[in-house]
């Protein structure tokens, strides 16, 4: 099981539920291709000794994402990652959504014409992928979103 | 369930507990928080029967307290009650011999988990590496709830992070913790209960989680409220 990367890292903030802040890190792995379609994930106590959680937090987490599709439990088997290419797409508009409204409130503050946004925008993103290419490494491997 | 109903303690002509109740559930970790001499370790040793209270009730699972009660619930306390000229193994035979529910395994298990030399003598530990012990020694036992006195209090980087981790792990699953602490950043997301501590009775007991989502507060935020009050 991959399980390597991303977990350490997350920063909770202690005024939102952990339970939620928890949901949202997997859908950010998973719209960063760092979880695909179809993986398996840590066990709940796994989860909970990773993110130095309350193990009842982590149940609490996988049921939220059970009930929303987000990942599937068969029998004994461990949870994954859906497959369901619908929730995961849903997700990934979710995610940019915001986003783009966080930026949108953000740049609401200055007077700027949207042609000369966009350019700006266009430029930035290409320099910041040529530093940093996104998903570079998962090119082909045909299970990303 | 743990459960404190009207307690009052008089200690020193000072009304240390003034008519508290909360309760402790099984599955669950819960948090008494109050500042130093909130009445915290008095708490703690009155559920166990160690100071004699003057008012109100302590039920463990709906019964009054009794002998049978040192099987179903341990206390690690703020600090190692073991002889010390003991090796940490002789300690550990010792609590054997006194416990019907001691696991020998788990013991072993924990031993391994905090990463401790069985042939050290108790009298030479460091404050870290006592700590870890006194965990080892309750929660090696069988019981089904586990009360701990500040187990973060005075000890270095590391150990803290190893003891948070006991928390998140299968070591207290299922069972009912009551700890105490002054120092809420070691447990923010720790525990599930908070309970706290103001003029010797619960300021305010509440689900952590509830709060973040229906009020958008830290235990810190809700702490703060409390004591500017």
């Amino acid at each position: 099981m991959r399980t390597g990367g991303g977990w350490e890292e997350v920063e909770f903030n202690s005024r939102e539920p952990v339970y939620l802040q928890v949901v949202r890190h997997f859908k950010e792995m998973i719209v960063a291709g760092k979880l695909g379609a179809g993986q398996v994930i840590p066990s709940r106590r796994e989860l909970g000794t990773l993110l130095k959680i309350n193990p009842n937090t982590a149940q609490r987490s996988y049921k939220e994402m059970e009930e929303r599709k987000l990942i599937v439990t068969e029998g004994n088997s461990p949870s994954r990652i859906t497959r369901d290419d619908s929730v995961l797409q849903a997700i990934r508009a979710e995610l940019l959504g915001e986003a783009v409204d966080a930026f949108v409130a953000a740049v609401r503050k200055v007077d700027v014409p949207v042609d000369e946004l966009l350019d700006l925008v266009k430029s930035k993103y290409i320099e910041a992928l040529s530093v940093n290419p996104a998903h570079a490494d998962k090119e082909g491997s045909g299970e990303r979103l | 369930m743990i459960e404190l109903k009207e307690v009052r303690k008089r200690y020193r002509g000072r009304n240390v507990l003034n008519g508290l109740s909360f309760t402790a559930e099984k599955g669950s970790i819960t948090c008494l928080i109050g500042m130093n001499g909130a009445g915290k370790s008095t708490i703690m040793k009155a559920i166990m029967g160690l100071v004699p209270i003057k008012e109100g009730q302590i039920l463990i699972d709906g019964k009054p307290r009794g002998k049978w009660m040192y099987e179903k619930v341990s206390f690690v306390p703020d600090h190692l009650t073991m002889p010390l000229g003991m090796k940490m193994s002789e300690g550990l035979t010792f609590m054997a011999d006194f416990y019907e529910s001691w696991n020998a395994e788990r013991a072993a298990e924990l031993m391994r988990f905090f990463r401790l030399e069985p042939k050290e003598k108790i009298g030479n530990l460091s404050k870290g590496t006592a700590a870890k012990y006194n965990l080892v020694l309750g929660l090696a036992l069988n019981s089904e709830y586990v009360l701990m006195d500040e187990p973060f209090s005075g000890i270095d980087l590391f150990s803290r992070e190893m003891i948070a981790d006991v928390f998140s792990s299968e070591l207290i699953e299922e069972r009912g913790v009551l700890l105490t602490t002054h120092e809420i950043d070691e447990v923010e997301y720790l525990i599930d209960k908070a309970v706290i501590l103001q003029d010797g009775k619960a300021g305010l007991e509440f689900d952590c989680e509830t709060m973040r989502s229906e009020q958008g507060k830290s235990i810190v935020d809700v702490m703060r409220e409390v004591y500017s009050r």
